[in-house]
This record gives C-alpha cells, sequence and structure tokens, in this order.
C-alpha cells in the first residue's frame, strides 16, 4: 500500500472512562492505521467493548477520539460500521432478513413495502456475503453464523471507513470460526477499511491481524503482531489461563517460542 | 350508534398501529400506566373544575416523558421506574377524590368507557390523532423498528434513542387517553397490546404483522360494537372480548402451524 495514503484513521489520546463509578479505562493512547487489521485483546472485564462504545460515542469520556480522514475517501465524518457482541434480540419479531435491510436503507416505512430499489441492493450485498438465500427468511430463524453473515452484509453496504467487532466468533462452532476467518480476510481485501477486531480467539487474531493492543484498562501492549503475540506477554495478559489456541501460530512465518504448559 | 361507529373505526386503527412497535418494545405496562394515571388526570379536571377529557390527555403525556426521562438517568430497571410513577399517580387521584365528594358518577365513564357518549368535538379529536399517528408512523416507524430489534446497533445506524423514545411515548399516551373514552381505563392496554400480539402469532414479515393488527382491531372493534348491541353488554369490554377471540384463533394457527 502507498505509505503516503496509509494514515491513522483513529487517533485515541489519553482516553478515560468510567461505569458505576469506576474507572474501566484509564490513560488510553491507541492509533488505530488505515486499511490495517488491529486487534483489540484482554481478559474479560478488561474494557474492550467499552472502548468500542466510546468509539461509537455511546459512552461518556475524558480524552480524545480523533477520526482522520483522508480527502481520497472524499473528507467529512466517517462512516463508522459496528457489529455487537451478542446480537440478541426478539427471536419471535416478525421481520424478514430483507425488512431487516430496508429498517436503514429506505425512508418508506416497511409496512408500506420494500422498494426496488432497496430488495436489488440488499440481494446484492447478500450475494456478496453468500447468503443470498436467505432474503426472505425470518431474521429469529437464522443460526449464529448465518445471522453474523447477515449483518456483515448490512454493514458492508454502508462501505464504512472503520469496522468495529466485538466478539465476532463467539456463538460459532469451530468450523464456522475457520470458515469465518477465510470470509473476513476475503472482504477485507475487497474492502479494505481500518479493521478494528475484539476477540478472545487468539488463532483468529494471528491469522488476521496486522497490529495488536493488549488491553486492560490501560494499555498493556500495543505493536506489530508479531512483536506482541509472544507467549510471554499472552502469560501476562492472561495469568494462568494460558490461551488454547498458541499453536496456531506455528503455522505463522513468526513463531515464537513454545508457550509454556500450562500449570495445574 | 352511527358516532360509536365512527369512534370505534378511527380508534381502532390508531391503538393497532401504535400497538406494533409497543409490544416489540415489551412496553405492554407502560401503556397501563399511562392508562391508569388518566384516572388522576381525570380527578384532577373535576377538582379544577376544567374539562376532564383535555387534563387527562395532558397529565398522560407529562407521566409518559416523565418516566422515559427518569428510566434513561438511573440504572432501575423500566417496570420499576414505570411502577413508582404509576402508584404515584394512582394514589394522588384517589387522595384527589376522596377529598371532593359526588365526584364518582363521572368516573365511571372513565372507568368503563362508553362509545356511545363521544361528542363531536372528540371525534374530530379521534380524527385529527390517527393523522398524527399516521404521519408520526410514516416518519419514524422504520427507525422504531431498528430500536425494537438492537439499541447498539441501531444507535451505531444514527438512530436518536433518546428522541424517537420520547416521541413515541408522547404519542402512545395521546393514544391511550382518547382510546379511554371507548374502552375506559381498565380495559385501555388491551386495545393496543391484543391486536398487534394477534398479528404477531401469525406474521413472518414487518409489513403483514403491522397490516393485520390493523385489520384485526378494526374487525374486533365493529363486531364487539355490534355485538354489545344485540347482547346488551358493556360495548367496551364486548370489543376487547372479541380481539382476544381473534388472539386466540391466531394462537391455535400457529401452533398447528408449528406442528405440521
Amino acid at each position: 500500500m502507498n505509505p503516503e495514503i496509509c494514515r491513522h484513521t483513529l487517533e485515541i489520546r489519553n482516553l478515560s472512562a468510567r461505569k458505576g463509578g469506576i474507572e474501566v479505562l484509564s490513560g488510553i493512547n491507541a492509533d488505530i492505521r488505515c486499511g490495517r487489521v488491529t486487534a483489540l485483546i484482554g481478559p474479560n472485564g478488561a474494557g474492550k467493548t467499552m472502548l468500542l462504545h466510546a468509539i461509537l460515542g455511546q459512552v461518556p469520556y475524558t480524552g480524545e477520539i480523533r477520526f482522520c480522514r483522508h480527502k481520497e475517501h472524499g473528507g467529512g465524518s466517517p462512516r463508522i460500521g459496528y457489529i455487537p457482541q451478542h446480537f440478541a434480540f426478539d427471536r419471535e419479531t416478525p421481520l424478514t432478513v430483507l425488512d431487516f435491510f430496508a429498517l436503514s436503507a429506505q425512508k418508506r416505512p416497511v409496512f408500506l413495502g420494500i422498494s426496488r430499489a432497496v430488495r436489488r441492493m440488499a440481494l446484492e450485498s447478500l450475494e456478496r456475503a453468500e447468503v443470498a438465500h436467505l432474503a426472505d427468511r425470518r431474521l429469529g430463524r437464522l443460526s449464529g453464523g448465518e445471522l453474523q453473515r447477515v449483518l456483515f452484509a448490512l454493514i458492508l453496504h454502508d462501505s464504512p471507513d472503520i469496522l468495529l467487532l466485538d466478539e465476532p466468533v463467539s456463538g460459532v462452532d469451530l468450523a464456522g470460526g475457520e470458515q469465518f476467518s477465510r470470509f473476513l480476510s476475503q472482504i477485507h481485501n475487497d474492502a479494505r477499511f481500518s479493521l478494528l477486531l475484539v476477540s478472545h480467539d487468539l488463532s483468529l487474531v494471528a491469522r488476521q491481524a496486522d497490529e495488536v493492543i493488549c488491553l486492560n484498562r490501560r494499555i498493556i501492549r500495543q505493536g506489530m503482531a508479531k512483536e506482541v503475540l509472544t507467549a510471554e506477554n499472552l502469560a501476562e495478559i492472561y495469568g494462568d489461563d494460558i490461551p488454547l489456541f498458541l499453536h496456531y501460530f506455528a503455522g505463522k512465518d513468526q513463531s515464537p517460542r513454545e508457550p509454556r504448559a500450562a500449570k495445574g | 350508534m352511527k358516532r360509536a361507529l365512527l369512534a370505534m373505526l378511527l380508534v381502532a386503527p390508531a391503538t393497532a398501529a401504535i400497538g406494533v412497535p409497543l409490544v416489540q418494545f415489551r412496553m405492554a405496562f407502560f401503556s397501563d400506566a399511562i392508562g391508569h394515571s388518566a384516572f388522576t388526570g381525570v380527578a384532577l379536571g373535576i377538582l379544577l373544575g376544567v374539562s376532564p377529557t383535555w387534563t387527562m390527555v395532558v397529565f398522560g403525556a407529562l407521566v409518559a416523558v416523565g418516566i422515559v426521562l427518569v428510566k434513561g438517568r438511573t440504572d432501575l430497571s423500566a417496570d420499576t421506574v414505570i411502577g413508582v410513577f404509576f402508584s404515584t399517580a394512582i394514589a394522588l387521584g384517589i387522595a384527589i377524590i376522596s377529598r371532593a365528594k359526588g365526584l364518582t358518577r363521572n368516573l365511571q365513564m372513565f372507568l368503563y368507557g362508553d362509545p356511545l357518549a363521544i361528542s363531536d368535538a372528540e371525534i374530530v379529536w379521534l380524527l385529527f390523532l390517527l393523522l398524527l399517528v399516521g404521519f408520526f408512523l410514516i416518519v419514524t416507524y422504520n427507525r422504531l423498528l431498528l430500536l425494537g430489534i438492537h439499541e447498539g446497533f441501531a444507535r451505531s445506524k444514527g438512530v436518536r434513542v433518546k428522541a424517537v423514545e420520547v416521541s413515541f411515548a408522547l404519542i402512545t399516551s395521546l393514544v391511550v387517553t382518547a382510546a379511554i373514552r371507548t374502552v375506559g381505563i381498565l380495559l385501555v392496554t388491551a386495545l393496543l397490546i391484543i391486536p398487534a400480539a394477534a398479528a404477531r402469532n401469525i406474521a413472518r414479515a414487518a409489513a403483514p404483522a403491522f397490516l393485520l393488527s390493523i385489520g384485526i382491531s378494526l374487525f374486533s372493534g365493529v363486531c364487539g360494537l355490534i355485538a354489545s348491541y344485540y347482547l346488551d353488554t358493556a360495548t367496551g369490554a364486548t370489543i376487547v372480548l372479541a380481539s382476544s377471540a381473534c388472539f386466540i384463533l391466531t394462537a391455535a394457527m400457529r401452533t398447528a402451524r408449528s406442528n405440521e
């Protein structure tokens, strides 16, 4: 990629945020680089989701989050796509996948029907995510993996500058997880958005991330994936719960040293 | 009778249309609270010597907006906040009524409703309200539904949650207080909830759910009105029973379909 184009999409400076009187995030400084995949890892309760919500402007914070949008993208405020961790909703809602698209894609209220243009657009987006056959299915009847694909199709239609993904593989079986990883690589190659990926799945992180931020209420480490994803760092972040997925690193060109055997 | 029929034809689609997002938001208790606080609105009107219909409308709107604003500022669950507002409003109403003697006869009309006693001015208000509901839903329905599905996702899609919540609560309170004249305080929630719930039993997509809700509401409104005339029963109660029958029927259809 041309280094002149490659800039920070998102600059986080001295960000702190509280929840219920407790400082969940403190003194966060981080850059999300344009067109790159940045993984955000850390133990439960580290404030990963909170950081995403701060970026989305959904929680109050102190400090600064700067969005830098390069002129080549047309200037203006950046489009942020967000796929929440548990897309929990009332599964009995009378709503098809096409209806779901129409809710955010058309002005006409859905009870007056879906416009032809939106239908065509939705089918194209679903096709790209390889789930066009789900268009007339009820949203509440989709499996976890299918729902995830539909959400991707909907988000990518907006061609976001930044995509925030919160635990994308939770609730998807292992085969689904591998498939998902390939899918993510493919759509990222096609669309080149900046991706901020929150995940516990270190195999996914190792395969996808260019850069990694380790978070535990403050930044523990950040840098290139190969520098951050070492057995020592991971042991420090996760304590004795050394992740199960370290063996995946063996497949990467820079394999870290053998992980220490888990105690106990 | 003609006027009662006209009133039902205006009220039924408005309550049923608002009922669809109301059920999605699980706000049945909210509409019940507005309905019951209308009792206090009526008592205030009688106490102040102004038309109880209008004090009911204004008081209902204030309680609705109050609930939404307080709910947004505390960690308390929605039903706790509604419960507190609801009981306070009712207690205030009872206190007022117990002081002023001879109010009970006036209240009866509001407790049980009477579409046969609706005035021309109220018909005009119902017509205006139906148009207002139609306009409101055409503008906000997609955002309302998106918010009803997932708040965080709706926010990221640019839905201004507070504005949508407050305006929806306000419209709901207007519809509830208007509908009280037809079926009464005790049953008004049924008019909003039952048609939407019946439609949900059989609808798979958004448009059919909405249109079926209105159809069921109109059907049970007209049938209930006519039946009450021949059976000599309370009109409001008969209308609600007709919509309950629709609910039972659609629930049976749903069960039959899922067993196929």
